[in-house]
């Protein structure tokens, strides 16, 4: 290995591993420790983290307060440092690492709420694509149609728990009425999280309409989708829920 | 030739009042990994770069890594970059990825013979990527290694002569390197070669007293862009402007983001400083 490769990897374990051991001894400590210097960048990467995990993950963090959730991150970015510069898509398996916590075991709806933040921060981060125009379909005979496979807008995510998340989340946000409680018990949530312009939203969907779309989401043939969708509800209604896509511009082009 | 302006460094908190009040400013710098994102963010730097000229300031490319450039995340940046046409493009003298982890942090490098040649060929193929030159800013310090041996400034002039690109001088990180490290801050603006400088940065610094680790208290410069530029480094910023000319120049907010106007009126006394030395230069 190269002296300066080496370097940088102990920096690393300096950093990350609390070990010090192979980056100390190449740095200057007059006046400061090489510790104490150390201190400095190891505070920053710990601080600006935390901080990045606090802007994806708000809601978590003002159920389990900033000081707990503190903690949680730095557990986490020792495991899991962020593997590219782009902060904002950093944090996708934090709400595993959350239900593998064992100091978060008594909260069991915890993951999932993390779960609905990651999906609303993806969501906001997706790429546009244009919307699948009603014509397209139109032209196709019904053999073609069962075979297709139709692509939903890439900022979609459909998010089933069997808590009651969606409830969970709109409690804990900015001027949201505090005499409300949540019912944890009240059962769970089958949420479609989406960008609408420049704002993500979530609704929760009936039980046939989110198995049709979370099939199409996991990229199944509209056959299969229409039977996981028969399987929720033997009265699903294929025209309805197509039509119900198409108005909700949820379809785009192929490609995109 | 019509004077150098300053801008401000733009951040989230004050995109949307950017976006409808329109200010006077000179220019906004974006953090380019900030909108690497199809999000709403990116359609408001495109709104944005209609009004205002634009310069684009890397965070995360990690030119000082000797395991070699994420040739992805170039790839975003040259993305970003060639719709944008920003005024300028600048990135860091340091490094942030070792192993494939990115840690946040602009990291320091020794200034051996070794990283300046990893440093000449990462920056060489950014500029060949993005088909146009870039600026690199010279780091705030806390650790020095033993070994390494050329003198900061002259190992950004040597990568600027050696690669072509041009030099950010960051005048509060040279203030708070040399505090920090032991270095007189306006000898070390002399031994920059004057040539290469296309942009300053101004920010705050917090002075924080820490454990010396010998039991004693000492103090250390943290370059956290959470406060006003400091006297010291306004006296540092007219000496460069004195000795670079006027150039395009930054203020940088990070920490506890002030109100819009606060930004704009640091802006101010930049510009004032500019103007004047302007004057100066044309008497």
């Amino acid at each position: 290995m190269s002296p300066l490769r080496e370097l940088q990897a102990g920096f690393r374990a300096a950093l990350l591993a609390d070990d010090e051991r192979a980056v100390a001894p190449h740095v200057v400590d007059d006046g400061l420790s090489a510790s104490a210097r150390l201190a400095v960048y190891r505070h920053h990467v710990f601080a600006s983290l935390t901080a990045a995990l606090e802007a994806t993950y708000p809601v978590v963090c003002r159920l389990v307060d900033r000081r707990f959730f503190g903690w949680v991150a730095d557990q986490y970015v020792r495991v899991r440092p962020p593997a590219g510069p782009c902060l904002f898509e950093y944090g996708a398996d934090f709400p595993e690492f959350v239900a593998a916590f064992p100091a978060c075991a008594h909260l069991p709806w915890l993951a999932d709420v993390a779960r609905l933040e990651w999906a609303m921060n993806a969501a906001l981060h997706a790429p546009a694509a244009p919307a699948l125009e009603p014509e397209a379909l139109r032209a196709l005979d019904p053999a073609a149609l069962a075979r297709l496979t139709l692509r939903l807008d890439p900022s979609v995510a459909l998010l089933a728990s069997r808590w009651p998340v969606d409830a969970i989340w709109r409690a804990n946000q900015a001027g949201a009425n505090l005499t409300v409680t949540v019912d944890l018990d009240a059962g769970g949530a089958s949420l479609e999280v989406r960008r609408v312009d420049d704002d993500v939203v979530f609704r929760a969907l009936p039980p046939a309409t989110f198995a049709f779309r979370a099939a199409l989401a996991a990229g199944r043939t509209l056959e299969d989708a229409v039977e996981q969708a028969l399987d929720a509800d033997p009265a699903f209604d294929l025209a309805g829920e197509i039509r119900a896509l198409l108005d909700e511009r949820l379809l785009v082009e192929p490609g995109h | 030739m019509h004077p150098a302006g300053c801008g401000i460094g733009l951040r989230a908190p004050h995109v949307t009042e950017v976006l409808e009040r329109r200010p006077a400013i000179a220019w906004l710098e974006v953090h380019a990994e900030n909108y690497m994102t199809s999000g709403p963010a990116r359609r408001a730097l495109e709104r944005l770069r209609a009004d205002y000229p634009v310069s684009v300031h890397g965070v995360g490319l990690s030119l000082g890594s000797a395991e070699g450039l994420d040739a992805a995340h170039l790839e975003r940046l040259a993305q970003l970059v060639e719709p944008l046409e920003p005024a300028r493009v600048s990135e860091h003298l340091s490094w942030s990825v070792t192993g494939g982890t990115y840690l946040n942090h602009l990291l320091p490098l020794p200034y051996t013979e070794e990283a300046l040649e990893v440093l000449c060929a990462h920056v060489t193929r950014a500029q060949e990527r993005l088909g146009r030159r870039v600026l690199v800013e010279n780091p705030s310090g806390y650790l020095r290694f033993r070994h390494s041996p050329i003198p900061e400034p002259e190992f950004l002039s040597a990568l600027a002569r050696r690669t072509g690109c041009g030099l950010l001088c960051d005048v509060n990180n040279v203030y708070v390197t040399c505090a920090n490290l032991g270095g007189d801050a306006a000898a070390w603006l002399d031994a920059l070669d004057p040539s290469t400088v296309g942009e300053i940065h101004l920010a705050g610094h917090a002075v924080n007293d820490v454990d010396g680790g010998d039991a004693a208290r000492r103090t250390i410069l943290i370059d956290d862009h959470g406060s006003p530029v400091a006297d010291a480094v306004w006296r540092l910023f007219e000496g460069a402007l004195g000795r670079f000319g006027t150039i395009p120049t930054l203020i940088e907010w990070d920490t506890d983001v002030p109100p819009l106007e606060v930004l704009l009126a640091e802006a101010a006394k930049a510009q004032r400083r500019l103007d004047t030395a302007n004057d100066v230069a044309a008497a």
